[in-house]
């Protein structure tokens, strides 16, 4: 027998017994159906993740607030501290001249 | 102010133009300068920092209702390592903007004793106070302070005495 012979041979069809459907249906029968997520699982992770974003966004909000806090009372320091300055200055000049 | 590279600044209010009523333009003062303090606050971020003031606590409901109405606050500070760092001229780059009718000068202070300048500029808006600009130097320090809005001097002097701000006494006419 020659190669192609062989390979002819190795390659031809073959029917499958006359139970393969019934046995493949069957096994497809048997095996565990695999669920869907049920509807509440959905939202309660979507309920969780909205949470989350809020908590952070809030989160995220306070610390630029206070923040933008600490920022505006130093400067409210430094413009105080120079007007006081100025005003200090021209009382010392004030009242030297009157005395 | 002595906090080395101190630079406070917003990284949000990175992006935004700010809408400081004085132009001024740092760059010369910043490039000399070893230590610089930043204070930038407008629009939104200003109603933030304003609602996050408590009432309860008496400097910041003193400070809650100076704030009120403004539209900005900006504050530079520049130190420099020693006198001499930054020339008169850089400072007086600073007084051009604040130039009538707008500005008008209603303080201006210089102490030989100590190399001191104080000058306060307010801008008339009608009979009102529109804003507020102070030009303060030192030997080794420029400080330039722009409010955008109506300021009430008073209230604003009357910060002297808090926040570790020594109280001036004011003399009252007999």
């Amino acid at each position: 027998m020659n190669l192609e012979d062989e390979l002819r041979s190795a390659l031809r069809r073959h029917e499958p017994s006359p139970d393969f459907t019934a046995r493949v249906l069957a096994r497809v029968a048997a095996a565990p159906m695999r669920q869907a997520p049920r509807p509440w699982v959905r939202w309660v992770a979507a309920l969780a993740a909205a949470l989350l974003l809020a908590v952070g966004g809030l989160g995220y909000r306070q610390y630029q607030g206070e923040r933008a806090k600490s920022q505006m009372l130093l400067a409210m320091r430094i413009a105080a501290s120079k007007l006081n300055k100025a005003q200090k200055k021209v009382q010392m000049i004030t009242h030297r001249s009157n005395s | 102010m002595k906090a080395a590279g101190c630079l406070i600044a917003l990284g949000l209010l990175a992006g935004l133009a700010p809408a400081q009523d004085v132009k001024w333009n740092y760059d010369k003062l910043a490039a000399k300068a070893s230590d610089t303090v930043e204070v930038s606050l407008s629009g939104g971020l200003l109603r933030l920092a304003t609602k996050f003031l408590s009432d309860d606590d008496k400097d910041e409901a003193q400070v809650k209702k100076l704030v009120g109405g403004l539209k900005g606050i900006y504050v530079k500070s520049f130190e420099f390592k020693k006198p001499g760092d930054y020339s008169a001229a850089d400072v007086d780059s600073f007084r051009t903007p604040l130039r009538a009718p707008d500005w008008e000068r209603i303080v201006g202070v210089h102490s030989t004793e100590d190399g001191e300048t104080v000058e306060v500029y307010i801008k008339n808006e009608g009979k009102n106070i529109g804003g507020l600009a102070i030009i303060a130097t030192e030997p080794k320090q420029v400080t330039l302070v722009n409010i955008v809005g109506p300021i009430d001097l008073d209230s604003l002097s009357e910060l002297g005495g808090h926040f570790g701000i020594p109280e001036v006494e004011v003399e009252k006419k007999k």
